[in-house]
């Protein structure tokens, strides 16, 4: 119940919400920046812990209808409380987040425990004023959007017009309204007359960051389909449609499933999505679709264990990917993408310099405030000092959920049960 | 599998048996192409059937495997060898897929998916068939375990004829089953047979028979041998439909829904005789004697009572 299934930064960087299995949501506040310590920036503390979802159980089809949170999303902020949605496989909520520092005191009628006065005891009239109290933050919900997928639900996401967002389940996508729950619209359906003709499902999908009318959904077989809601109510038959053609000389029995796009994301300009695949990141440029503009192998030493991965599920793992922030400030960051993989190590590209380091989340190997040794993987051959045999890679230990902070370059990285929160070093 | 433990060499010399192409043509190569394509297919089928999640599985899941067994399926087809004898055994199937339709059709599937087949595989050296995915990754085609650690290159020739004496020795089997069901088996398909002529109401009744049935049985089978593999493989061999319809038709809740007061017999006032009715309905098939449901029971009073003190266990 403790295992982490998704990790999101608000829009200013300051929160950070995590989903577990069991249904709950706990968000973490950074500190304001201590002006006297200038070399850290402000760690994160827990801020507001809630139970979203509960466990549920479908009587027609007599299966339980898991807690688990598979997606946050942040609302951008438009007044003191924050917004989030949150959605299991079935059911999406909008909660709110509010804080509450002050308390009126001095009624007339009733004493500070909540007893009401005897009105013969009034002699003088007051007027209730605020008074400070202890910082209490409550979270309560706002929507609850419900009965709209039959299938599992795999993704949300907010529009850029701030007032609907999208939910994508294995063959339909929806479109709501953040204030009306009891309508949706059905945006992309791809489910079969026959269901036995079924070869493909949807896997991730995500509105553009600036076109309010723009979408993209991936799929099982590894393409993604952009979509304009302008061009019909439903959007069935895709504006471009992206697909890398398969390279022969790495054709197996899994290829298609390897091939399965796990996750996709836009950058943040609108220029490029990213998309993540079992062995590799691929980043496209919207106006090519033939083929990715950039290739990452993550962990391509895992090519010739496919079979076994197969055996045992892993194959089946679905990792994110995630964009710095480097697309908004022009200046000081270089673009890096970085994804998870096995062994709690986690991965990161520099587009630039083409570089790309290996590191590990994990408490025994790495001190509080030290900086992260770079790992490696050694595929073949003789194994140097330091490095990892394949054949020892824990795959239990799995980060697929990592997140990076819009602003600075703070990432959060959930492993199974912990989330680690590096900070790149400064001075 | 993968994980902490013994640290094995990595061999060099390795075919990359997975991460490249094996072409079915290649001389030596082609049974290894065979034997991993073999494995593949009995895992996904192991991977579908075995599966008893208290929450709906995963429906990516469900069609990446369905999908790859649905690839061997159409490559074995092609290979041409397996097909001809099957199409005698999986007919039955279709007839019935219409009416099945209407009424829940998923667990009519399970029963007629032919425990017939269960006899084959033991004559396939274990070896062959369970090969566990990673002695595939280290390339070698070791007919003993002990040979595992010492990766070979090449296979060993000797391992080329059992594994091609046991296919054709299995195909024996299979044939020797086809025109000429055991009782068990036969008593499996007549039900399912029977529904297509049977009432719509009755239909379900049967189904249900066919489930617990099926269930039982299969486990019978599947214990006893240390890999579920091969009774999976046959059942693939033998009918594509079962497969999708068990995929992605509609769960069949009869079974679950049955209410002895509501029954078809219409005796909603004695519980008694109205379970012993369903009672030898379902024990028909064991009994191997052909029961249509309108028929009072013959049963003696006495053998009925053996059988309810055996199943309450007293």
């Amino acid at each position: 119940a403790d295992i982490i299934s998704t990790v999101e930064f608000n829009h200013s960087g300051e929160l950070l919400a995590t989903g577990d299995k069991g249904g709950r949501v706990v968000i973490f506040q950074q500190e304001q920046e201590n002006k006297t310590q200038s070399h850290s920036r402000g760690e994160y503390n827990v801020y507001s812990t809630f139970q979203s979802h509960e466990p549920e159980f479908d009587y027609l089809k007599s299966l339980e209808i898991e807690e688990k949170i598979n997606k946050i999303r942040w609302l951008p902020q438009k007044n003191a409380a924050q917004f989030l949605l949150s959605t299991n496989d079935k059911t999406i909520k909008l909660w709110k987040i509010s804080e509450r520092d002050k308390r009126p005191e001095g009624y007339n009628l009733k004493e500070e425990d909540g007893r009401y006065r005897d009105p013969t005891t009034v002699t003088t009239l007051r007027v209730p004023v605020f008074r400070p109290m202890d910082l209490m933050v409550e979270a309560s919900p706002r929507r609850i959007f419900a009965n709209a997928h039959t299938y599992h639900i795999n993704s949300i996401s907010i529009n850029s017009d701030y007032e609907t967002y999208l939910s994508a389940d294995d063959l339909r996508i929806n479109l709501f309204h953040l204030e009306i729950t009891d309508r949706s619209f059905n945006i992309v359906d791809i489910k079969p007359a026959n269901m036995e003709e079924l070869t493909e499902v949807i896997t991730a999908a995500e509105f553009h960051p600036n076109s309010c009318s723009t979408f993209v959904y991936s799929s099982s077989k590894g393409t993604i389909r952009l979509c304009d809601m302008r061009a019909s109510a439903l959007c069935d038959r895709h504006s471009k449609l992206f697909e890398e053609p398969e390279d022969p000389s790495n054709r197996s029995f899994f290829s298609e499933i390897i091939s399965s796009i796990s996750d996709v994301k836009f950058s943040h300009s609108g220029r490029y999505m990213m998309t993540r695949d079992y062995l590799s990141v691929k980043i496209w440029d919207l106006n090519m679709e033939n083929r990715p503009v950039e290739t990452y192998q993550v962990h391509e030493y895992l090519r010739s264990k496919l079979c076994s991965l197969y055996e045992n599920d892993c194959i089946f793992d679905k990792f994110e990917c995630c964009w710095n922030g480097s697309d908004r400030q022009v200046e000081f960051l270089s673009p890096i993408v970085m994804t998870g993989s096995y062994n709690n190590f986690f991965r990161m590209f520099d587009r630039n310099t083409k570089r790309d380091i290996t590191l590990e989340a994990s408490r025994e190997n790495n001190k509080p405030r030290t900086v992260l040794k770079p790992r490696k993987v050694c595929a073949s051959g003789k194994r140097k000092k330091d490095e990892i045999s394949v054949d020892s890679l824990d795959f239990n230990k799995k980060i697929l959920h990592t997140a990076w902070h819009p602003k600075e370059n703070i990432i959060a990285v959930a492993t199974t049960n912990n989330l680690y929160i590096f900070q790149d070093k400064m001075n | 599998m993968l994980g902490k433990g013994g640290k094995r060499k990595f061999d060099e010399h390795e075919d990359g048996l997975e991460g490249k192409v094996v072409s079915p043509t290649d001389g030596p190569s082609k049974v290894s192409y065979t034997l991993q394509r073999q494995t593949i297919f009995n895992i996904s089928l192991m991977k579908l059937y075995n599966h008893r999640p208290l929450t709906e599985p995963s429906l990516q899941k469900t069609v990446l495997i369905n999908n790859m067994l649905r690839r061997i399926q159409e490559e074995l087809k092609q290979e041409g060898s397996l097909r001809p004898m099957f199409v005698g055994a999986s007919q039955p199937a279709d007839p019935l897929s219409d009416n099945f339709r209407e009424a829940q059709p998923a667990f009519s599937h399970l029963a007629s998916p032919p425990l017939l087949p269960a006899d084959l595989v033991s004559t396939m050296p274990l070896e062959s068939c369970l090969t566990p995915a990673s002695l595939l990754e280290d390339d070698t085609f070791c007919t003993s375990p002990a040979v595992q650690h010492d990766g070979p290159t090449k296979p060993p020739p000797s391992a080329l004829q059992p594994v091609k004496d046991s296919f054709s020795s299995a195909l024996d089997e299979i044939e020797e089953l086809c025109p000429a069901p055991t009782s068990a088996e036969a008593v499996a398909a007549e039900p399912a047979a029977d529904d297509s002529k049977a009432q719509p109401s009755e239909s379900n009744i049967h189904k249900a028979e066919g489930l617990p049935e099926s269930r039982t049985a299969e486990s019978k089978l599947m214990d006893p041998l240390p890999g579920n593999f091969e009774i999976t493989a046959s059942t693939g061999f033998l009918t594509d439909l079962t497969l999708d319809d068990i995929l992605f038709a509609d769960i069949d809740t009869s079974m679950y829904d049955f209410d002895p007061c509501t029954s078809a017999t219409g005796a909603a006032s004695k519980m008694a005789p109205v379970s012993a009715d369903e009672l030898l309905k379902t024990l028909a098939p064991y009994s191997s004697q052909p029961v249509t449901p309108n028929q009072p029971f013959k049963m003696d009073l006495t053998e009925l009572d053996h059988i309810m003190e055996v199943l309450v266990g007293s």
